[in-house]
């Protein structure tokens, strides 16, 4: 094969990222609300269920920040990654075999420090592999094969779980961790690490000048006012679902789910790329204007099957946020060697905002009705619009700028 | 006073020993062996309405205070965990079978029927019990149902 543009192995290194986002994304989709539907399916009570589950949560938030720093400091990200990895094929097995209460709390407090590893070192990783001007693309990359990965994964373990047994999605779960190994090991040495996102040692002067950066600041409450808009929705769209479908509700459900994702995986490498040409201020602009327009359909689309096309739009600022984040990051760190660590805080404002949303919309939801909770949601996600109007800056880096690469 | 002392120790175990010695031993527990054909644990346990489909999972008891159960909360629905609500359904609308061995509990009720019902969120709060509608006999008991 002649290499046009970019020689062989960059190809084939990206093809291997690539199927390292499939990957990881089928075995995330195991962990998320399905394990209280699981752990119910073995008995457990529901105050136990509640407090594995809170468990899980606390350990993901507390290891944010210093997961960042871990792989800000390691010089072999694929390394960072695939130890990461060996966790979650540790926690899996250890749901679907030892489904008691020492085992689980072991498994998901292992899971919410590998989730917290894996997302930014597969973002430093990119970052590595495409540098700073052309990372736009590679994140879109990124986000499409994720999305599918998803949405894939959403289908055969739904199935499977309601036909075959519930342990089915978590030895699946446990089964892909093993190509998604595979796969970033093809990537190959020397792609991984540059002088951007590799850091000696915690340098203060640093991290204090990054978190006084305004644009930074202005960035996060953005990412928090998303998701304290967008969390809540498909929970509450699946709920209203429930409540008026009966028998068909599941595939429903199913849809609301997938269709926002092809919907991602459709829009992402385009995303990526506008991210790049027209700059970053049109692309957050779009994907959280989606935001109020989703919360305003859904409040009002009537019956169950058009809550699917309201959930569609979701698919739109799903598609930007993805790309979003670490390209801002990325953007925020330039010539710094903070870059997982920019990520790290800003996800802990994606948590802020996402447990914000859901105990918010559930209260309003119980005392005024789904309608009302929706409404609330659309809100705050055109209140997140108008900051990233008038507050939020261009930061795309400019070919005058000077760059570590 | 080491003397005084002394005699209140030995009056003070003297009483408590007394009804031990008036009843020789505690009253005897006995272990009966109970088949699950007989009795079934229920918590957990896949809920299937008359068509064969399973519907949910009853995840928890209300009991009152003579020890009779008044409803059953169901996890009802969702797909993957997304979209599953807390539904309580009242006991008389529940049929048991241990002797099946798919130990399936069996909802008089359509996912219709139940499907609006305000969810079960908070202990403390009063539940909304969904009462079978069709029987005459069946008493709604301070319990709220439908919106």
């Amino acid at each position: 094969m002649t290499p046009t543009g970019w020689p062989q192995p960059e190809r084939r290194a990206n093809r291997a990222l690539d199927l390292v986002n499939f990957f990881l994304a089928d075995a995330q989709t195991g962990f998320g609300p399905f394990v209280a539907v699981y752990l119910t399916t073995h008995h457990w009570t529901q105050v136990d269920i509640g407090f594995v589950l809170t468990l899980g949560t606390i350990t993901s938030l507390v290891s944010q920040l210093p997961a960042g720093a871990l792989v800000d400091a390691a010089r072999n990200k694929r390394l960072v990654a695939s130890w990461a990895l060996c966790c979650v094929v540790a926690a899996a097995l250890l749901l679907a075999v030892l489904p008691n209460l020492l085992p689980v709390t072991i498994a998901l407090v292992l899971h919410g420090v590998a989730s917290c590893i894996i997302t930014p070192s597969i973002a430093a990783i990119s970052l590595g592999m495409a540098g700073p001007l052309r990372l736009g693309e590679r994140l879109g990359r990124n986000a499409r094969f994720a999305s599918i990965g998803n949405g894939l994964a959403a289908a055969v373990m739904g199935a499977g779980g309601a036909y075959l047994s519930p342990r089915f999605v978590f030895l699946l779960t446990a089964a892909l961790c093993v190509p998604a190994l595979m796969a970033l090991w093809a990537i190959g040495p020397g792609t991984h690490a540059t002088s951007q996102t590799t850091a000696r040692m915690l340098d203060w002067t640093g991290v204090r000048r990054m978190l006084t950066d305004r644009r930074m600041l202005v960035f996060w409450v953005c990412v928090m006012l998303f998701h304290l808009s967008n969390a809540a929705m498909l929970p509450l769209a699946g709920s209203a679902v429930t409540m008026r479908a009966g028998h068909l509700a599941s595939l429903i459900i199913a849809a609301c789910i997938m269709v926002p994702q092809a919907l991602v995986a459709l829009l992402s490498p385009w995303v990526g790329r506008t991210a790049g040409t027209a700059g970053r201020r049109p692309i957050l602009l779009l994907g959280w204007a989606a935001l109020p327009i989703h919360g305003v359909m859904l409040a009002l689309l009537p019956g169950a099957w058009p809550l699917v096309a309201g959930q569609a739009v979701s698919g739109v600022s799903g598609a930007v946020f993805g790309v979003a984040l670490p390209l801002l990051a990325s953007d925020l760190t330039l010539g710094t060697a903070h870059f997982n660590l920019c990520l790290a805080i800003l996800s802990l404002g994606m948590f802020a905002g996402a447990g914000i949303s859901t105990t918010v919309a559930g209260a309003v939801a119980d005392a005024a009705g789904i309608k009302a909770a929706f409404l609330m949601l659309a809100a705050v996600g055109a209140l997140g619009f108008l900051v990233v109007w008038w507050l939020m800056p261009e930061t795309r880096p400019t070919i005058e700028r000077p760059t570590d690469r | 006073m080491g003397r005084f002392a002394t005699a209140l120790a030995i009056t003070g175990i003297l009483a408590l020993n007394a009804p031990l010695a008036a009843n020789a031993a505690p009253p005897a527990t006995t272990v009966q062996q109970v088949p699950p054909e007989a009795a079934e644990p229920i918590l957990g346990r896949s809920v299937i309405d008359a068509e064969d489909k399973s519907i949910g999972r009853l995840i928890d008891v209300l009991v009152d205070a003579d020890g009779h159960p008044e409803a059953a909360v169901i996890d009802f629905g969702g797909f993957m965990g997304v979209g599953n609500r807390k539904v309580v359904v009242h006991w008389s609308a529940l049929r048991f079978h241990p002797g099946d061995p798919k130990h399936a509990i069996l909802l008089e009720m359509t996912p219709d029927q139940i499907k609006d019902a305000p969810e079960y969120l908070s202990r403390d709060k009063p539940a909304p019990v969904v009462i079978p509608a069709p029987n005459p006999a069946a008493e709604p008991q301070g319990a709220q149902s439908g919106k």
